[in-house]
């Protein structure tokens, strides 16, 4: 693989990172949120949150598209005050990764909050602990394999974005192409010898992700 | 004899079935094409009988599947190159390929900016973001390059150049105001009211735009598909695309 | 003992659960023990206390401040009450050591204060050396003295303990029973205890209450309560092994003379309602003493023919019941058991102290609504 090539993987990996950091503190306050309360809004903002795992990646990427665009409510605030572009640069691509794992990372969360025993924190609130102090020092601390598994499995799904990433930043060498989208477009261009090798690349980092998040899964059990 | 009745039901359709006259001519044609060609087929398929099935994308997609064995009659792409690759590999009927239309590129920005007096005005800061099609599979985006090529401006602008799959979708990019500038052809520009036409690149400036048109060796319909690549040949439908902006051999060039 | 260090009435339904309806629970410096059968709400008063559950109604007091007014929508949560609660299975923080869990509710100290606090606390209850265990690595008893450090570490105004040896086996459980006296009376903090051990109670606990289907019925030293219980429900709830509807014949210079089945019996009349005529009689099988058939004269007002029924033998102890004219329980060593002969059929005589006769009247029904 050529230096180039190695570069490309390293800004797949720095986009995922970079999403990862942005999806955290909304993924946890939701996943918390949903795993405590029973309020109206519970069973839309699940939904919501469900939303990106299941419709076509395309119009999770188009939805961003309309938001974050320079004529969009969020991104036309930004070009205006900020002078900041979202659409194709690589804030683009972080957005698009934050959104696709976002509901992976919130499933898994989730189910790791409600899986800490209500005693705990009860018993926590009589020592005088306020509700910051009992989620960071008994909820998230019991929780941390559930959701390190979520984050590895988020990570892994941010490696392998494509259809918002192609809708919302587009395929710029350099600026906002990511392992994915350079094998699509290593096979758009007949050059199928890169692309299988970006692909094996794709593979293995995958695997290893996965792999860990399998195992943190499981032994908690 | 209940079973009579039901006989005759049922012979009568297969009568229909097997004797039918009409057949289905697939397409492979780019992007560029797609209204014109949609237009032209929807008045043929009155006249003939015959049905139209259209593939369209960039020519670089559609070589790619038709490589891959996709089941076609025609194709029709929008540069020659790609047409050569197919028929270096002998997938292409040999004797049918024919240079159909011409196209000139155009420079098209939002409705709110203002008008360009030259193309080197892309290379200035203010301009951010150039919508071209893939430079490496798009022939639109190929075109593009060559012209900025001869002119001295690629080194300035392959930076800020944003890559797109076809021309339609440059199209649709410029037209969302995301990005400041886009090369499309003048017959996609002359499609959509809210892009502006900065700058016309002339005919003879440009590259040379050919839109090859021909039979595929294995296609399963080629009776059908003979008699509709000769429809697009000819005069009739010239004036449909000339409608569209395309340049035709009797109209070489845009008025 | 003084009584005014808490004082709670408050009322907390479940749907679908125990109605909790508690009047006038009055808590003092030393140990209460709350008394109750399973399923009577014991655990859910502790948490109402604790501040972990929130009454529908009434008034919650404790040291001069108010924890509870459901008057004026006044509720403090349980992080705002100085409460140390101890819950049956300890619930140690998992992934913290035991210096941590019990410094846990010390954060707003400075490290080295918060230290030499839990240092002190660990050397009392005799943990010292265990700081960097995690609880998983300590024994039942272990976790539960380090559950009662942390508990205790914040000098809380009042302690609860749920259950404090469900957890341990039976060796354990006597071993420790000793020690947690001690601990509790030396830290001096008011306790409240719940246990449905009676054995527990009485060592325990300086004060007990009674709670029946989650009502406060009866509150009182321990021994009073458990020799004199106010009603049949406390009666049972309380163990008496004996209890029998009797009819009152005569009351005279301080004793009453009841007839139960074919058995007369002396009481001590002590405050019997002037026109009870129906009593119930409650004989505790340890207060009955059973001797050979030939009679003897003792200072026992009661001494009844009888003959033994059933022989239960438990550990070191058996109960047996005789019929005396009523079945009556008697709690004797095993050794006794076997040097007297008994079996089935053998005819003795059960000999009760009046005084260890309680009398209620009948109209004191099992239930006082």
């Amino acid at each position: 693989m050529s230096h180039a090539q190695w570069q490309l993987v390293g800004f797949s990996l720095r986009m995922a990172l970079l999403s990862l950091v942005v999806v955290l503190p909304p993924g946890l306050a939701v996943a918390w949120w949903l795993a405590k309360f029973n309020g109206r809004g519970k069973t839309i903002l699940e939904t919501l949150v469900t939303l990106p795992l299941v419709l076509p990646p395309v119009v999770t990427g188009l939805v961003l598209l309309e938001l974050f665009g320079r004529h969009g409510p969020i991104g036309g605030w930004l070009h205006r005050t900020l002078g900041m572009d979202v659409v194709f640069t690589w804030r683009a691509v972080v957005l698009a990764l934050a959104s696709m794992s976002l509901p992976l990372l919130v499933r898994a969360a989730r189910t790791a909050f409600e899986e800490v025993d209500a005693k705990y924190e009860q018993l926590a609130r009589t020592l005088g602990a306020g509700e910051w102090r009992v989620f960071f020092t008994i909820t998230l601390p019991l929780a941390r394999r559930g959701i390190l598994a979520g984050i590895l499995l988020a990570f892994a799904r941010s490696l392998g974005e494509f259809g918002a990433t192609i809708m919302v930043a587009g395929n710029i060498p350099g600026q906002t192409t990511t392992l994915p989208l350079a094998i699509y477009q290593a096979v758009q261009a007949d050059d199928d010898g890169l692309a299988w090798t970006l692909a094996g690349v794709s593979a293995v980092i995958a695997f290893a992700a996965v792999l860990a998040s399998e195992r943190l899964s499981r032994r908690r059990s | 004899m209940k079973l009579l009745p039901s006989l005759l039901v049922a012979g009568s359709l297969w009568l229909t079935v097997t004797l039918a006259p009409a057949a289905t001519v697939t397409v492979f044609a780019a992007a560029s094409l797609t209204d014109s060609l949609k237009d032209l087929a929807a008045t043929y398929e009155q006249q003939s009988g015959d049905q139209i099935v259209f593939n369209f994308a960039a020519s670089g997609v559609l070589s790619r599947q038709i490589e891959a064995g996709a089941p076609a009659d025609l194709i029709f792409f929008a540069d020659e190159a790609h047409a050569d690759g197919l028929e270096q590999k002998g997938l292409l009927l040999s004797g049918s390929r024919q240079d159909v239309l011409g196209n000139s590129l155009v420079i098209i920005t939002p409705p709110d900016h203002a008008a360009m007096t030259s193309p080197a005005e892309l290379t200035n800061a203010v301009c951010q973001h150039v919508a071209l099609g893939d430079v490496k599979s798009v022939p639109c985006g190929t075109y593009a390059k060559t012209y900025f090529t001869q002119q001295g401006l690629w080194p300035a602008m392959a930076p800020k150049v944003i890559p797109f799959d076809n021309v339609r979708a440059v199209l649709a990019a410029v037209e969302t105001g995301n990005v400041d500038a886009g090369v499309v052809y003048a017959t996609d520009a002359l499609i959509s009211k809210k892009v502006k036409v900065a700058y016309a690149i002339a005919v003879t400036d440009g590259p040379k735009i050919n839109y090859p048109l021909a039979l595929l060796k294995d296609a399963p319909e080629p009776a059908a598909a003979r008699k509709f690549a000769s429809f697009l040949e000819s005069s009739a439908a010239a004036g449909g695309f000339k409608k569209y902006g395309f340049l035709t051999p009797s109209a070489p060039a845009v008025p | 003992m003084n009584h005014d260090l808490l004082t709670a009435t408050f009322r907390k339904q479940f749907p679908g659960g125990p109605a909790i309806a508690v009047d006038q629970l009055r808590l003092g410096s030393g140990i209460t023990v709350l008394f109750g059968a399973s399923g009577s709400g014991k655990t859910t008063v502790l948490r109402c206390l604790a501040g972990l559950e929130r009454p529908e109604a009434g008034r919650i007091q404790a040291g001069g401040e108010t924890w509870f007014d459901g008057a004026t929508n006044l509720f403090l949560p349980a992080r705002r009450r100085r409460v140390g609660f101890v819950p049956q299975d300890y619930a140690l923080f998992p992934h913290l050591s035991v210096a941590r869990n019990v410094g846990y509710g010390l954060h707003e100290l400075t490290t080295g204060e918060r230290s030499r606090q839990v240092a002190e606390t660990l050397e009392w209850l005799g943990l010292t050396g265990l700081e960097d265990r995690l609880p998983r690595a300590l024994s039942g008893g272990q976790q539960q003295r380090v559950a009662l450090a942390r508990a205790v570490v914040g000098r809380p105004q009042l302690l609860l303990l749920d259950e404090p040896f469900a957890a341990l086996d039976t060796p354990t459980r006597l071993r420790l029973r000793g020690e947690l006296r001690h601990w509790l009376r030396h830290t001096g903090i008011p306790t409240l205890l719940v246990t449905h051990d009676r054995f527990e109670a009485l060592a325990l606990g300086d004060e007990v209450v009674i709670l029946h289907e989650g009502r406060n019925v009866q509150q009182g030293p321990v021994p009073a309560v458990f020799s004199q219980p106010f009603n049949l429900a406390v009666a049972e709830i309380t163990a008496v092994e004996t209890v029998q509807r009797g009819r009152l014949l005569e009351v005279r210079d301080g004793l009453a003379t009841i007839a139960v089945g074919n058995a007369r019996l002396t009481a001590l009349a002590r405050d019997l309602p002037a026109d009870a005529s129906e009593v119930h009689v409650c004989i505790r099988a340890e207060d009955v003493i059973l001797t050979g058939a030939d009679a003897v004269q003792s200072s026992a007002r009661n001494h009844l023919s009888a003959s033994v029924q059933t022989i239960t033998r438990a550990g070191p102890l058996a109960l047996v019941q005789v019929d005396c004219g009523f079945p009556l329980m008697a709690l004797l060593t095993q050794v006794a058991c076997d040097e007297m002969g008994l079996h089935p059929g053998h005819p003795l005589v059960a000999i009760v102290k009046a005084p260890k006769i309680h009398l209620i009247p009948a109209d004191n029904a099992k239930d006082r609504d």
